[in-house]
């Protein structure tokens, strides 16, 4: 993953972490290719990279799906009406394995919730193909000036052993 | 202190630095100092910080200033720690500080009731603040916060007062003439 957002030249990582996206930050923090942004909240995060591609420098948002309910009207009225584009890391919570009953609702609203405001998106369910469907959905996320959707399934990054 | 007046001494004393304007009258009154270093939010309220944020990440070279409403930054109060945690110093931060929603019919929000915006950047870990409700006050302390290298938050006080100014529709117009104002080669924009 680290090494397609290299690729694309992303070296901003905005983020609110959860325990698989802090796996991926861990890596990126010792790489100093990268330059990790911490948010409060989620919506802060769409603000950070457009403003980060206003200023001539791409960023990437990675969240959990619980905060991409607190990104929704940014996405639309900023990153789709001014076409700032971006990938949307988001981590899957809900689908399978979960334990939380709070986590299910929002989790499986998310590929709905970008489906309603157009923004396309892929889901990584395993390490097969993972860097062609993360290349692809940049490239096309870049040619098309737009947020682009990257879900990771549990699938792929596994779920808590707790019950 | 009426919004407008101050803008123009925000317009005046930012030299060729990017100024962020936030939803509503402060992105309006923006209007008639019209510059390409100007960008104009249309809706998401309370983004304006954190897009002058990302820009003052992405361009360390620039003086970043945003001009925030106060009912804008109550929105998204986490950014004002974000600022101090991202360790940006060169961001200025504005806000504009009417006692509540005035574009929807002026319902009362935050000051009214005591809440006091300079205390809060403080208590995020703004060393440079102020407060000012006089139009010669704030051109004092806005030529100070520009001159400095720290990042700075200004709670400027002022009277009410729709704009009637409107900037283009055309988002991805502004989005393009702002991000090519900033370009190196656009017109030497060096610290002012």
């Amino acid at each position: 993953m680290l090494d397609v957002f290299r690729a694309e030249d992303i070296r901003n990582l905005v983020f609110l972490p959860d325990t698989v996206m802090g796996r991926l930050l861990a890596l990126a923090e010792a790489d100093p290719f990268f330059r990790l942004v911490g948010v409060h909240r989620e919506e802060e995060a769409v603000g950070i990279v457009t403003g980060l591609f206003l200023g001539g420098q791409r960023g990437a948002m990675l969240i959990q799906s619980s905060g991409l309910g607190n990104t929704l009207n940014a996405l639309g009225s900023l990153a789709m009406a001014y076409r700032i584009p971006f990938p949307l890391l988001v981590s899957l919570r809900g689908e399978l394995g979960e334990f939380n009953p709070a986590q299910l609702h929002m989790g499986r609203a998310v590929p709905g919730c970008l489906d309603a405001l157009t923004i396309r998106h892929v889901t990584l369910s395993s390490e097969t193909d993972l860097a062609k469907l993360v290349s692809g959905a940049l490239k096309t996320c870049f040619t098309a000036e737009e947020p682009f959707g990257v879900l990771l399934s549990a699938l792929l990054t596994g779920w808590k052993p707790e019950k | 202190m009426q919004r407008l007046d101050a803008t123009g001494v925000v317009v005046e004393l930012a030299g060729n630095s990017p100024i962020v304007g936030g939803v509503g009258n402060s992105t309006f009154d923006l209007i008639p100092f019209d510059r390409p270093a100007n960008f104009y939010m249309w809706n998401s309220m309370g983004m304006a910080s954190s897009i002058a944020l990302g820009l003052a990440l992405a361009r360390p070279d620039l003086r970043v200033v945003v001009l925030d409403g106060d009912g804008s930054i109550l929105m998204n109060l986490g950014s004002l720690a974000t600022e101090i945690s991202s360790g940006v110093t060169n961001l200025v931060h504005v806000i504009w500080d009417n006692g509540g929603w005035e574009i929807t019919g002026g319902q009362p929000a935050g000051s009214p009731f005591g809440v006091d915006l300079e205390v809060v950047a403080r208590g995020c870990g703004f060393v440079r603040t102020a407060t000012v409700d006089d139009l010669e006050a704030f051109r004092a302390v806005f030529a100070e916060a520009m001159a400095d290298d720290q990042a700075w938050l200004i709670v400027g006080r002022i009277s009410p007062g729709d704009s009637p100014y409107r900037p283009s529709k055309n988002c991805v117009w502004l989005r393009d003439r702002f991000s090519a104002a900033l370009l190196p080669q656009a017109n030497g924009n060096a610290k002012p």
